[in-house]
């Protein structure tokens, strides 16, 4: 008797760790794709969208910005519905199947001196199919391990769908470098870019084949044989007051403060380092990849956390924390990395001048090298292109003719190992908002309609409110910039926007969410 | 907690209405200034995407908050 009950827990946990590694594999390539696009965006914009056509310029913004807050929502919406009309598992099988096959595509369009407008045209579409695949996800594979997962330990086992965005972000920078690193540079840019694309059918290929043999969702499948679906999960969700409170409720006290801590721990601050630093492309991005990995099992030990404590009081401890350390935490970066405050060793300095002409243009290049006694080295690169003939470079705008700037600090290793450290405590507020979300989502809805229910907060929350960190922050930095070529008087003035958001998210979740998980089986 | 709830349920909803006039003023004084393409699309990208977003939760939010909607969830 004691061995069929041990033997029958035995096939409980290992069914429940296919259904996560099913689920986690899927979303973790829906990630990977989405993010390569981002990741290669200059190669795209040269390869799709040039500069000099304005259609296909306008079609790059689109593509950048519809992809993420317009699509990714409506996603939600077109496979949330077809999840609870059908059931979780065709209905994440075909987003990752339309999110395999528009990637692979990506991969195979020829470029824009090819094929003219139809390439950019192509991309685009193809783009806009990611968006809305990612917006089937997420819902799909959080609701699918959640209804698998017994009540107690919801949190834990949907925090392994959590890990998936980082590792994500993590992958789809690891196989760029690794392909970048084999081919070399001038081959990568010429068509080895398009590797990570084609790469994802066989990723692709093999989590269908994985998710072809997973079984539907019991309580979904318990409730089709009932004859118990909803028969209109959109105007069920967004029409009737009781479940339209818990979705506003979801947006405003979780995923919107949730979304910009995500964006802010992963992508501004690699912006920041590049950007307000001038941290080195490389060693800013090792900094990044360091602090995910160390960071990324904290998904699991606050996912799990919120089994036992409650998911609510991590979620708003992490914003909450967020908020009053991000500007002292984002100081200190600023301040390692600031030339002003270190000693140059002047006799090191070195300066190089180059002239050359190329066709009916001169091109000067200033390459100057500093190094301060921490250790920290600095190149700037200045380049000034401009017609050779006198005439014609009188009559170009001034605009035309100021230098291309490029700053590059490489930090000595005590200051690259501090910036970890400061990176890896804002991941940390990361995994402690975003690990025990999915559960906490999922104890908010029926089963009828939970796919629907949870996903349109949460592309709101992480795609509208977190995807708009980088621009209206990059906004608020100009803003204080007190002339054209002068520096911002406020380096830090971007973090008005996640500090105001996540604050209001707090306030509204401390005051209006419940602290204990629910049992999703007897609602 | 149910008083303070419902208090704050007129703050958010007054947030959400505030926020309209407040963010197409913004727009119109900030593209008036400089009418540059980047200008148009963030300013597009706030007024079409973010602030109806903003002020129709928040003020629906508000509302159910005041009528203590949510005072049976704790």
């Amino acid at each position: 008797m004691a061995q069929n009950v041990s033997a029958s827990h035995t096939e409980e946990v290992s069914s429940t760790r296919r259904v996560i590694a099913a689920s986690s594999v899927g979303t973790l390539i829906e990630w990977y794709d989405f993010y390569i696009f981002g990741s290669l965006a200059k190669i795209i914009s040269e390869q799709f969208f040039p500069k000099d056509n304005p259609t296909a310029a306008l079609l790059a913004t689109l593509a950048t910005f519809a992809a993420g807050f317009v699509v990714r929502p409506f996603g939600a919406l077109f496979f949330g519905r077809l999840g609870d009309l059908i059931g979780r598992k065709y209905t994440f099988l075909v987003t990752l199947v339309i999110m395999g096959g528009s990637t692979f595509v990506i991969g195979l369009v020829p470029g824009y001196a090819q094929i003219g407008f139809w390439a950019p045209a192509i991309v685009f579409v193809l783009r806009l199919l990611q968006g809305l695949a990612l917006g089937g996800e997420y819902g799909g594979a959080a609701t699918y391990v959640a209804e698998h997962s017994p009540d107690n330990q919801r949190g834990y086992w949907t925090s392994f769908i959590q890990t998936t965005a980082t590792f994500g972000l993590f992958i789809s920078l690891g196989v760029i470098l690794a392909v970048r690193q084999t081919l070399g540079l001038e081959t990568f840019n010429d068509w080895g870019w398009r590797v990570p694309f084609l790469l994802s059918i066989f990723l692709v290929g093999v989590s269908v084949f994985i998710r072809m043999k997973m079984s539907e969702s019991p309580l979904f499948a318990k409730l089709k044989k009932e004859g118990k679906t909803s028969a209109n999960p959109l105007a069920e969700s967004f029409q009737k007051k009781d479940n339209l409170k818990m979705v506003l409720l979801a947006l405003l006290g979780a995923t919107a403060g949730q979304g910009v801590v995500w964006y802010t721990g992963q992508f501004y601050a690699l912006s920041f380092l590049q950007n307000a630093c001038n941290v080195e492309f490389v060693q800013s991005n090792i900094i990044i990849s360091i602090a995910l990995v160390i960071g990324t099992p904290f998904f699991v030990i606050f996912g799990s956390l919120s089994d036992k404590i409650g998911r609510k009081w991590i979620m708003m401890a992490g914003m909450l924390i967020a908020v009053v350390s991000y500007r002292p935490i984002y100081t200190v970066m600023y301040d390692a990395a600031n030339l002003k405050k270190k000693t140059e060793i002047t006799e090191k300095t070195v300066i190089e001048h180059k002239a050359e002409v190329k066709g009916t243009d001169s091109l000067k290049t200033t390459i100057t090298k500093k190094v301060f006694t921490d250790g920290t080295t600095f190149k700037e690169t200045k380049k000034e292109k401009f017609p050779v003939d006198p005439a014609a470079k009188a009559a170009l705008p001034k605009d035309k003719l100021k230098p291309e700037t490029k700053k590059e600090t490489v930090l000595p290793q005590d200051i690259f190992m501090k910036m970890i450290g400061l990176v890896f405590i804002q991941v940390i507020f990361v995994t402690m908002v975003y690990g025990p979300i999915a559960a906490f989502l999922v104890e908010l809805f029926p089963t009828r309609i939970r796919y629907t229910s949870m996903s349109l907060p949460y592309h709101i929350g992480n795609g509208v409110f977190g995807g708009l960190v980088p621009l209206i922050s990059t906004r608020l930095v100009e803003a204080t910039r007190p002339g054209p070529d002068l520096p911002p008087s406020d380096p830090l003035a971007g973090l008005w926007y996640p500090i105001l958001i996540a604050a209001v998210s707090c306030v509204i979740g401390v005051l209006y969410m419940k602290n204990r998980p629910t049992a999703i089986e007897t609602e | 907690m149910s008083a303070i709830q419902k208090i704050m349920g007129i703050v958010w909803a007054a947030m959400g209405v505030g926020i309209v006039p407040l963010a197409i003023r913004q727009a119109m004084t900030e593209i008036a200034k400089k009418p540059s393409e980047e200008n148009w699309i963030f300013w597009s990208i706030v007024i079409v995407v973010l602030m109806p977003i903003i002020a129709f939760s928040l003020i629906t939010f508000g509302v159910f908050a005041l009528k203590g909607e949510y005072d049976d969830i704790n």
